[in-house]
């Protein structure tokens, strides 16, 4: 659980401050739910990196429950 | 249950420490590997690869969030990070925690940004508004020296779409190199062959003298392009002297650019301050107003501000006011530097 928390407070710190208001982006995020990948699809079978270098297929992250939260230093 | 990180291409250039794209996957690595000091969280961090192959295979959006089940399949998605709806997520598909630890509760040993190798501040900023960054190739010698100043191309909408507006180039100081601009010897000079019928208002230029004989600021042209054709590519070389803690380099370095925007460039905020204007931002949100009533309720807000929503209202309406919008922005404004608080919390 504790992981989890820390999860929830770091999220709040990963993300952009990405212009909530601009008029594309509003657009987008309504479309969000409806594009592609959907609930329900496959997570795309790619291979990314660790920080320290190796490689990692994200057809390995199956066998949990896993959340990804994608962010970025600004 | 796992969590990951999944490090992207940055949203914001030039935002809260002066962070610039990265050309390799061993500086993106770097990135992340700074974003988990930065963040102090135990979450791990995975690295898209440089082609962005997983921001592209789940929607582009710089902060989007997805629960996958044991079995690979995606069970939840949404635009922005919650990490309160993530909580209910988990607790529906997994079931209840008997204590559940509240965000105050964890004290994050947050570190600084990557401190700049030279002062800035001492040349000023261009204004770029409109912008769009546009895609562009760094020419990686394998055996070349780092980029230490990285190029950012921008063009206008009119440029994009016509090929003659206006072309931003700035030659940012990377941090993560631990160099400087060395002021001692020639400025940054750069050299752009056109495609033929292309004209440009400074196909070559040289960057003012800085009195200053180091220093970490941008260099920085606004260009006028006439008649690019916008399937014929540009390539740039640009010299110039950076040192780091142990030595000083000439280098020489070459870009092949392309007029088309680039989907995962990022937005760097006109100047780059990444500042929000409280007022225009109170405006700016007050348009998704959609029942007039000059207030946002929780269906007419979006983005990073949803999930703090109580701790924004802090007279504790259930509606967001411009007055309220404006704290909102002050938050923007500071929340990417360390240390800075999080939301006040409703009273």
């Amino acid at each position: 659980m504790r992981t989890l928390a820390l999860f929830a407070v770091a999220a709040l710190f990963a993300c952009a401050p990405a212009a909530p208001a601009q008029p594309e982006k509003k657009k987008n995020e309504d479309d969000f739910p409806r594009e592609k990948p959907a609930v329900g699809d496959k997570l795309t079978d790619v291979t990314v990196y660790t920080p320290d270098g190796k490689e990692v297929k994200t057809a390995e992250l199956r066998g949990h429950y896993t959340v990804l939260t994608f962010g970025c230093l600004t | 249950m796992k969590f990951f990180f999944v490090y992207k291409s940055l949203a914001h250039p030039e935002l809260a420490g002066d962070y610039v794209q990265p050309f390799t996957l061993d500086e993106r690595r770097a990135h992340a590997r700074q974003a988990a000091k930065q963040l102090g969280a135990t979450v791990p961090w995975i690295v898209d690869a440089m082609d962005n192959r997983l921001k592209h295979a789940l929607g582009d959006r710089p902060n989007s969030e997805f629960v996958i089940d044991p079995k690979g399949v995606i069970v939840r998605k949404r635009a922005w990070s919650n990490p309160a709806q993530v909580r209910k997520d988990l607790e529906e598909l997994v079931g209840k925690v008997d204590k559940v630890t509240r965000e105050e509760d964890i004290k994050l040993a947050l570190a600084p940004p990557v401190k700049a190798a030279a002062e800035r501040g001492a040349v000023p900023r261009l204004k770029r508004p409109r912008m769009q960054a546009i895609e562009m190739e760094p020419v990686i010698e394998p055996k070349g020296l780092p980029f230490y100043a990285k190029l950012r191309a921008e063009a206008d909408p009119e440029a994009l779409r016509t090929g003659t507006g206006k072309l931003y180039l700035g030659f940012h100081i990377d941090p993560f190199h631990g160099a400087h601009w060395n002021n001692l010897t020639p400025p940054l000079k750069y050299k752009l062959d056109l495609p033929a019928g292309a004209k440009c208002s400074a196909a070559t230029a040289e960057a003012a003298k800085v009195k200053p004989a180091s220093d970490a600021d941008p260099r920085e042209f606004v260009l006028d392009v006439e008649n690019w054709p916008t399937d014929k590519p540009v390539r740039l070389t640009v010299t110039y002297s950076a040192c780091t803690e142990t030595a000083c380099h000439a280098v020489k370095q070459e870009y092949v650019l392309h007029l088309r925007r680039d989907r995962d460039g990022g937005g760097a905020r006109g100047a780059g301050a990444g500042f929000w204007d409280p007022d225009e931002f109170a405006k700016q949100m007050l348009a998704r107003d959609r029942d007039g009533d000059g207030k946002l309720d929780r269906k007419e807000v979006m983005g990073l501000v949803l999930p703090h929503f109580e701790k924004f209202d802090t007279n504790g309406d259930g509606v967001l006011d411009a007055k309220e919008l404006r704290a909102v922005s002050d938050w923007l404004n500071t929340h990417h530097k360390p240390g800075a608080p999080a939301p006040v919390p409703k009273k």
